[in-house]
């Protein structure tokens, strides 16, 4: 009796395989069906253009972020959402105080202010990854290599490297500070996990002027969720500025995605984000000089 | 019909995202009055197509008849380049062209700047691409 149960077991896992290989073999999948966010996917493959989706431009979900920017077709956490401020120590309020930006509830007029991106100063990271500048920017690239993964960034033509040979994230005391900081990653199951110190501390984490110290340690935490869609988290740590971990919201992008399908002349849209956006000081200057300085009340004489 | 409507339903609300984040650039709505517009007639003296955002320079004639100078800044660079399809060129406009500009003014009185929402080239009217500028 049990050799029948046990060849009849055999059997019918012989055949489940059987049609599992016959049903392989006879479904090509389609050229549409390579592409979209049905289509397969390696987990492990995070490569492509990635297009912010999600509504928050700056580090976190802080309050008056974005306001009035509509939800996107992500949903996202819009504004009003659980919107948490920065668990600022007394210093990292400080040095938040002295940053002027152009946006956010704290704006004023560039003249007036001390945004590094008014004078071409290198955004760094985290902050390119907010992706914080519209339409055709509002993306970044990622091309993987045998031992790094590069992450390029049109707005300010800037690029980062992340070594993934298995080296060991170096002491920050041992470091230059660098705009964009030292980097490692690894693999935690379908989760790219990046580590980075070394950070020079005169960039700003996002638009609005929350400030870092060069001792930050940043980690970035990206999942391939479908064919299309990228999902990033990232963790600071700051004991000087900020009492505790402080995360970021979750931020999606989608692949080679654009909100706008035809240009207003009806043509189709295609790529374009290779415009070799560079920001050069004398051009800046000269903007600031006769229209910004100019408009913002600021004497040129 | 539906899906017609739907799509463009879709393409208007993809240009309204990209309006409303372009707006808010480099602290334009700070700097700007962005609800309030005038309209100036004049003649163009410099075309500067740079970063980060182009700039039209006009002389408007006074009522003293004295010419007073005046700039514009347009939309972020990016958004006007050939590649976007905006539907001219950076030699669409030259200096002695007839200029009539509709724009929002600057928040600081006898600042001659304003950030240009309508542009009228030799009686035609030119699209500015996204950034809420007239989208023809």
């Amino acid at each position: 009796m049990r050799r029948v149960l046990v060849g009849s077991l055999v059997a019918l896992a012989g055949a489940v395989v059987f049609s599992s290989v016959m049903l392989a073999q006879t479904a090509e999948p389609s050229a549409a069906a390579k592409s979209g966010s049905s289509a397969p996917f390696d987990p492990h493959d995070i490569s492509g253009v990635w297009y912010r989706t999600s509504p928050i431009q700056t580090f976190s979900a802080v309050p008056n972020v974005q306001p009035g920017l509509p939800r996107t077709i992500e949903g996202g956490r819009g504004r009003g959402a659980n919107l948490v401020e920065a668990p600022f120590t007394p210093a990292g309020k400080a040095a938040y105080d002295k940053n002027k930006p152009g946006y956010g509830p704290r704006a004023s007029p560039p003249a007036f202010g001390n945004d590094p991106m008014g004078t071409c100063d290198p955004l760094g990271i985290p902050r390119q990854l907010n992706a914080e500048v519209g339409s055709s920017h509002q993306t970044w690239e990622i091309q993987m290599t045998k031992d790094r993964i590069f992450q390029f960034f049109q707005w300010h033509h800037d690029w980062r490297e992340v070594w993934t040979d298995g080296r060991s994230l170096p002491k920050t005391d041992d470091l230059e500070p660098k705009w964009d900081g030292y980097s490692v990653g690894h693999w935690d199951g379908n989760t790219f996990v990046v580590d980075s110190v070394g950070f020079d501390d005169r960039t700003w984490l996002d638009k609005f002027g929350y400030a870092h110290t060069e001792q930050m340690k940043l980690q970035e935490r990206y999942r391939r969720l479908d064919h299309d869609t990228l999902e990033l988290t990232m963790t600071l740590t700051d004991p000087e500025y900020y009492t505790k971990p402080w995360v970021s919201d979750t931020k999606i992008f989608k692949l080679n995605f654009s909100p706008v399908k035809e240009f207003p002349t009806g043509e189709p849209k295609i790529k374009n984000w290779d415009e070799q956006v560079y920001c050069a000081p004398s051009e800046e200057y000269r903007f600031n000089q006769r229209v910004r300085d100019g408009a913002g009340g600021k004497s040129t004489q | 019909m539906k899906r017609k409507l739907t799509g463009s339903l879709a393409a208007i609300a993809g240009l309204l995202l990209v309006s409303s984040t372009l707006v808010a650039h480099h602290g334009t709505s700070v700097t700007y009055q962005v609800d309030k517009t005038i309209t100036l007639n004049g003649v163009v003296t410099e075309w500067d197509f740079s970063y980060p955002h182009p700039q039209l320079y006009f002389d408007v004639k006074g009522d003293d008849g004295k010419p007073a100078h005046w700039g514009s800044e347009f939309g972020p660079t990016p958004m006007m380049m050939k590649n976007m399809h905006v539907g001219w060129s950076r030699e669409s406009i030259k200096a002695g062209d007839q200029v009539t500009i509709t724009c929002n003014p600057h928040k600081q009185a006898g600042a001659n700047v304003c950030l240009c929402k309508e542009l009228v080239i030799n009686g035609k009217k030119l699209p500015l691409g996204g950034g809420g500028q007239n989208k023809e």
